[in-house]
This record gives structure tokens, C-alpha cells and sequence, in this order.
């Protein structure tokens, strides 16, 4: 009996002296995963660039010259000497057809199509769209009310290699965490269609009344972006974005954004490009037109 | 989207257009920013109409104020299709879909089509004691001074 008992204290003695020297890493993948998701910052709910307000008549809380002042603040486009010759032209001739258009003398341009895709870097820099940012340890998504998604993949692979890859308005993105800060690698980005211009990406500004536009910068279909983005208070997020075009820069062009929470409203709510319109382009020209008959006929 | 040859192009050629500002660029920017252009609606007229709302037409991608106008001397009297922004726009401005209901008195100023027809782009509310309400662009707040 002694013999019995002596012999299952020592078979408990075993099992604590396992349960305390078992290595602290031998977690399961489920709590790994929890783990990493611990470390992620909260940034749900919903978000919009500050500075760029849509007001209820169509057009911009903010004047487009308020608008473009902000940008102004960081500095120029480091263009080549050729490739600045051609950007002031088409800066030039964007405030012309603006002005036209504000003045109701330009007429909308054979084949147009509704702007309903901003892409990168638009969707960062300028867009009315509110969005939202759900962070997994695999995969950050943006989601914005326009229903572009941006995906950004956390998970350690590379981009995806070039014959498996092809021009997007969004590009191709990988990321990584550095601490509480995301650093997004984005490539391959081509500008959305209806935004007019040639290839690449390009930034625009409007405000006010939205008939007015300033054309910020155009970027080459090579350009590269590399963002960091952070919280920096509960309310306000920002996007240090870097983009390099080799060939069209002669150095890095740094851009801040900030960003605020939505306050009106805290569900995400879409738009649809493609749904009543009643602005049909009649002899050039866009028009109102009536509500649409119930297919009743009622 | 345009196509992409792998053929590569000669050198001196590729320096004729030198980057992706494209001469294309001249055709830009019609909508640039927003679905379509708000040039459509004449921004230096305001004008206002009395009436009655016929419907609240809470829709993507814009929505409409079907409004039934009094006869005035400077408006035709009838069914007037009044434009907002999105419904996403509009809510985070404060809209709701139940903001404006069907039988409503109200007063709208607008910026008509330039065309004459019975349309235009939504400006304000005037309240009974004739102050505008919603948040004005820089252009509006500047005329209702």
C-alpha cells in the first residue's frame, strides 16, 4: 500500500515538473493567431480624410483654393525639368477646361463615363468617400464607401511576381507592422478609368462647388508608394506616404494625410455608380432628367 | 485600359512623351472628382421655389427632390427635380431619408439648369423665419450673406 502511494506521488511530482518546464511557446495556432490579433491597433469605425467634406448640394465643405493650399504644404512634385514642362501644360490646360466647365462653356468629352473609381493614391490623398480599416494579422482591407477595397497583405509574402501581375487602380500591396504603425508597399498602380490622363495615377483636387479642379501631380505607371500609417488619437489617423517614381522624380515625394472619424454616421453606407441615373448626356451636354415611370406604368 | 506591348520601344522615342503625363490629359477631368460635373447647373443664378414635396427620391448615385412648385414670376409653376449628392454624402451631412416627406411645404433655393428646364442643384431650406439651413459650400455661404 505504501509501495502504491509512494509511486503515484511520484508520477504527480513528473506531471507538475512537465506542466513547469513545458516551453512557453508551445502555443497552438488558435492562440498564436489571438495573440498577434492582440497586438494589432483597434481601428474600426468609420473614417474620412480631413479636410475634404462633401456638403449636401454635391460639391465641397472647403474651397477648392483651401483644398489646394493644404496640398500645396507638401511641396511640389520633384519632376525631371522635361517632365515638369509637360506637367505645367497639363496643369494649364486642366484649370482652363475648369474654368469652361464652371462657366458652363465646356462641354463633357466624347465617350465620357461616370468618375466612380478613385484608386490609389486618390482614395488616401483626395476622395469625399468614408471608409473603413479592418486589420487582421494576415491582411489589412480598406474598405470605401465607393466599394473599392484596397487589400494589404501582413502575412510575410513578397509581391506578387511580375507574370502573375498586371496594372490595377489599387496595385499590388504587401505590408508590414512596426509596432502600432502599418508600412504598405504598393506597385503596379494604373489610373482608374474616368479620371482622364495617360497611365499612371494622377491627383486631382476639387472643392466648392465641384466645378472647379486642380490638377496636382500625374505619376508615371512605374511610380512605387510606400506608406506608413498610424493612429494618433482616438480620433485621427495618418498616412505618411512616399511615392518614388524613378521615372518621372529625381527624388522621393513625401505627402501627409489625416484622417477623422465619421460623427453622423457609424455604419457603412455604399455608393452606386450604377444606379437611378438621371443625368444623361443630351447633344453634349449633361441634363436632368425626370423620374423614371414605374414599370406599372403607375 | 490601355493595352501593354512587351515589344520595347526605341530609345529616342521614348523620350518624345517622357512620362505618364500624356498629352491625353487634355481631355481630363470632366468628372474628376465626383460622378459628374456640376457644371450642368448655372452656380451664378439662385433661384427659389415654393411648394410642395412630391416625393423624396433617396436613390444612388444622387438624389432628388421631386418638388411640385407654386406659380411664381420668376418660376414655373409644376413637378421640379431638385439634385442632392449620394446618400452617403448626404447622411454625413446630417440627411436622413425621412428628412423631407411626401406633402411637406418648403422653400428650396437652387441653382437651375442652364438649359431652362424644370431642374437644379440644391442649394438650402429656408425655415419659416427665413434662415438657411445645411451646410452650405463656400460659393453658397458666400451668396447667403
Amino acid at each position: 500500500m505504501r509501495t502504491l502511494v509512494t509511486v503515484e506521488k511520484g508520477v504527480l511530482m513528473c506531471l507538475a515538473l512537465l506542466l513547469l518546464t513545458a516551453p512557453v511557446g508551445a502555443e497552438s495556432p488558435a492562440e498564436q493567431r489571438a495573440r498577434a490579433f492582440a497586438r494589432l491597433p483597434n481601428w474600426t469605425g468609420q473614417w474620412e480624410i480631413v479636410g475634404v467634406t462633401p456638403d449636401a448640394q454635391g460639391g465641397y465643405v472647403q474651397s477648392l483654393d483651401e483644398v489646394v493650399a493644404e496640398m500645396r504644404k507638401w511641396g511640389p512634385p520633384p519632376y525631371k525639368p522635361d517632365v515638369q514642362v509637360v506637367f505645367d501644360k497639363a496643369a494649364a490646360k486642366v484649370r482652363e477646361r475648369s474654368v469652361a466647365a464652371a462657366n458652363g462653356t465646356d462641354a463633357p468629352s466624347p465617350g465620357l463615363r461616370p468618375a466612380c473609381s478613385f484608386g490609389v493614391p486618390m482614395l488616401m490623398l483626395f476622395s469625399p468617400l468614408m471608409f473603413e480599416i479592418l486589420t487582421t494579422p494576415e491582411e489589412t482591407a480598406m474598405i470605401f464607401s465607393g466599394r473599392e477595397i484596397r487589400h494589404i497583405y501582413t502575412d510575410g509574402r513578397p509581391h506578387t511576381a511580375k507574370d502573375d501581375l498586371w496594372p490595377t487602380s489599387w496595385g499590388d500591396s504587401i505590408g508590414h507592422w512596426e509596432g502600432k504603425t502599418l508600412v504598405v508597399d504598393t506597385i503596379e498602380v494604373s489610373n482608374p478609368p474616368g479620371l482622364g490622363g495617360g497611365d499612371g495615377p494622377v491627383i486631382v483636387a476639387g472643392g466648392g462647388d465641384n466645378d472647379e479642379v486642380s490638377l496636382v501631380a500625374t505619376l508615371s505607371s512605374e511610380a512605387h508608394f510606400i506608406e506608413r500609417i498610424r493612429m494618433l488619437d482616438k480620433d485621427h489617423l495618418e498616412d505618411r506616404m512616399t511615392i518614388i517614381d524613378q521615372k518621372d522624380f529625381t527624388a522621393p515625394w513625401h505627402i501627409i494625410r489625416q484622417y477623422q472619424r465619421v460623427t453622423r454616421i457609424h455604419r457603412m453606407v455604399h455608393e452606386d455608380c450604377e444606379g437611378e441615373e438621371r443625368n444623361p448626356v443630351v447633344d453634349g451636354r449633361f441634363t436632368v432628367a425626370p423620374p423614371p415611370v414605374p414599370a406599372s406604368g403607375k | 485600359m490601355t493595352e501593354r506591348t512587351p515589344i520595347a520601344r526605341p530609345r529616342a522615342r521614348a523620350r518624345i512623351v517622357p512620362s505618364g503625363v500624356l498629352l491625353a490629359l487634355a481631355m481630363l477631368l470632366d468628372t474628376a472628382v465626383a460622378h459628374h460635373s456640376f457644371a450642368i447647373f448655372d452656380a451664378r443664378q439662385s433661384i427659389t421655389l415654393h411648394g410642395v414635396v412630391k416625393e423624396f427620391r433617396w436613390k444612388n448615385p444622387h438624389v432628388f427632390i421631386q418638388l411640385m412648385a407654386d406659380e411664381d414670376a420668376a418660376v414655373a409653376a409644376g413637378e421640379w427635380s431638385i439634385e442632392m449628392t449620394s446618400p452617403e454624402h448626404l447622411v454625413r451631412a446630417g440627411w436622413k431619408p425621412g428628412t423631407l416627406k411626401s406633402g411637406d411645404k418648403v422653400t428650396l433655393v437652387i441653382h437651375p439648369v442652364r438649359d431652362g428646364s424644370k431642374g437644379g442643384q440644391f442649394v438650402s431650406r429656408i425655415a419659416a423665419d427665413g434662415t438657411r439651413i445645411d451646410l452650405p459650400s463656400p460659393r453658397h455661404a458666400a451668396e447667403s450673406k
